[in-house]
């Protein structure tokens, strides 16, 4: 265990030399709010749309693009990277299990960009939306299992298209795909939005799961909502692990290093 | 004791071959054509602990696969090996402890970062005790002299001084073996030195194994008593090297720069290869005339310049194949 913390810990200090390229981002992350706030602000002319109010879907969206730009899904680049360049050569010479250390090295190096953007997410809530009515602080601490699980599961996702590098020798199809799947399932548009039968379905894939799970338990939190969720997320983490896992070990067999 | 043994290792690639033109390149995407090539065949040899073996060949050869194997990245194709014990496929975490490797060509330090992070990271990686962490890595720096440069960041340093500090992070846990990859390709010879300086006093002092692949002549002579030539993907020799280089190491190159146009003498096992009225470039053959005794002919005070080279590893494998057909 304490060999994955010093991989986080020099991950943190590696991913300060980076501030300029999280400037950019919350810069992009800013945009982003707020062309939603416009969008949502035209369609809004009563009062709900499939149960949110303007203020909900602005804070919805806060939160789901929190989840996006902060879940590391560049692992996917670096997997890809990895095991196309053979870099992954030095890092299966140590004693240590390769898919938790590039979690544990995730984990790190979004620490930073983490903080800052829960802060920017919070803010710009208040700014475009203002408070949402009948807020329970008391969820606070499920909210964030919520996006801690959500951000492990997007991550081990990421993870196992990224090792597919092993297999395919063009596999940005499989990630671009599941961006987009993220995109309209959940990130874009509350599942509410969409019909009934759509909806018994979706809640129960990681997409939604990944975007509107803790989205929606922040602007309309229940006890009875969160206990479906979590759970599910929790099992789809474990799920991710272990494709990962088996993704990156029958992958492993078949490591191509080039040169000499 | 061996540390390493291989028997009948093999590993083939798979490689999908793309015909030219759009006909073929559709063909490929419904029915792709792969070839096989095979990078090691059937090699079999073992290697003493504390034994400094020299493992030769040209490019594509098949010397990284096989490193490469050994220490448990590739999965062979074929046959059996063993190193320390462990089986490199099965056991590659707990053989991960007892050997180090240094690949010329790839990094093992983060780039932004001071080398002393990348080498704290690597013992809590290694579970070294803080305490035996901290007086192996004064004595490596002291060895491989990088207390000036251990808080700059690593993309601030110079070749030299980053190939040390990767020998450093290779080494803090003490490997009982350990693999170079070309260790010293595009080093001066001052950093080669003190590299190879280190290798022999932990070769002495820990009885540390080295398995060694280079191209460079120098690495093979000042380091190791046993070579093994690859080619092909099989063993093509296993010799001492005092007998490789007395059979195929014994051309030196002496290029002189002259004040006044002179001939050279020219002994048997001395050959001109080259005269302009200032300078004349010539082979000596060192097994019929040492080298010492070439230079003692020569008109001292003419000499501008000189320079003595050793023939290219690539030749010397050359040779080694000339001579392999001529004999046999």
């Amino acid at each position: 265990m304490g060999k994955y913390l010093s991989i986080a810990g020099i991950s943190i200090k590696n991913s300060l030399v980076y501030r300029a390229s999280v400037t950019g981002r919350v810069v992009f992350y800013f945009v982003f709010i707020f062309v939603f706030f416009s969008l949502w602000s035209m369609i809004y002319s009563g009062n709900e749309i499939a149960g949110y109010s303007l203020v909900q879907m602005i804070w919805y969206v806060c939160m789901t693009e929190l989840v996006v730009f902060c879940s590391g899904s560049e692992i996917f680049g670096r997997m890809n990277h990895e095991v196309k360049s053979g870099e992954i050569a030095y890092r299966l010479l140590r004693p240590w299990n390769y898919i938790f250390m590039q979690f544990a090295d995730m984990l790190g190096s979004m620490a930073f960009s983490a903080s800052v953007f829960t802060v920017m997410a919070v803010l710009l809530g208040f700014v475009f939306a203002g408070p949402i009515q009948g807020f329970n602080p008391a969820s606070v601490p499920l909210i964030v299992i919520s996006f801690v699980l959500s951000i492990t599961m997007n991550f081990f996702i990421c993870m196992s298209l990224g090792l597919l590098a092993f297999y395919f020798e063009e596999n940005s199809p499989f990630y671009f795909i599941y961006q987009k799947l993220l995109f309209v399932f959940g990130m874009l548009l509350p599942i509410e939005f969409l019909p009934i039968w759509t909806q018994g379905i979706l809640r129960y894939l990681p997409f939604s799961l990944i975007t509107w799970g803790p989205a929606r338990m922040v602007v309309n939190f229940s006890y009875e909502y969160a206990f479906e969720i979590i759970p599910m997320q929790a099992a789809w983490c474990v799920f991710s692990v272990l494709l990962a896992m088996f993704v990156f070990s029958r992958g492993v067999r078949k490591v191509n290093v080039h040169g000499g | 004791m061996a540390a390493i043994v291989l028997e009948n290792l093999s590993k083939t690639y798979r490689v999908k071959v793309r015909g030219e033109g759009l006909k073929n390149a559709i063909k490929s995407l419904v029915r792709p054509d792969y070839r096989e090539v095979e990078a090691v065949r059937n090699i079999s040899f073992s290697v003493n602990e504390g034994e400094m073996l020299a493992f030769i060949g040209p490019n594509g050869a098949g010397k990284s696969t096989t490193i490469k194997m050994l220490t448990g990245i590739l999965h062979p194709t074929g046959g059996s090996m063993n190193v320390l014990g462990y089986n490199p496929v099965k056991d590659r975490r707990r053989l991960s402890y007892n050997i180090g490797a240094v690949f010329g060509q790839k990094s093992q330090l983060s780039f932004h970062l001071p080398p002393v992070d990348s080498f704290r990271l690597l013992s809590s990686v290694y579970e070294i005790e803080k305490s035996a962490y901290e007086s192996r890595l004064k004595r490596l720096a002291d060895l491989l002299e990088l207390n000036e440069f251990l808080d700059t960041p690593v993309r601030k340093l110079s070749l030299g001084q980053r190939v040390r500090c990767e020998f450093a992070a290779s080494l803090l846990h003490a490997p009982k073996i350990l693999f170079l990859d070309e260790p010293t390709i595009g080093l001066d010879v001052v950093v080669k030195h003190r590299i190879r300086d280190l290798i022999i006093k932990l070769n002495k002092e820990e009885n540390t194994t080295v398995f060694l692949t280079s191209h460079d002549a120098g690495d093979v002579e000042n380091l190791c008593r046993r070579a093994i030539v690859i080619d092909h993907g099989t063993v093509a020799l296993d010799m001492p090297v005092k007998k490789l280089k007395y059979d195929y190491l014994n051309k030196k190159v002496v290029s002189l720069k002259l004040n006044e146009s002179a001939g050279i003498p020219e002994p048997p096992g001395v050959e001109l290869i080259k005269k302009t009225p200032y300078a004349v470039k010539f082979s000596v053959d060192t097994r019929i005339a040492p080298i010492s005794k070439i230079l003692a002919m020569l008109d001292a005070g003419n000499i501008a310049d000189i320079t003595i080279e050793e023939p290219p590893m690539e030749d010397i494998i050359e040779a080694i194949y000339m001579g392999k057909r001529e004999g046999g």
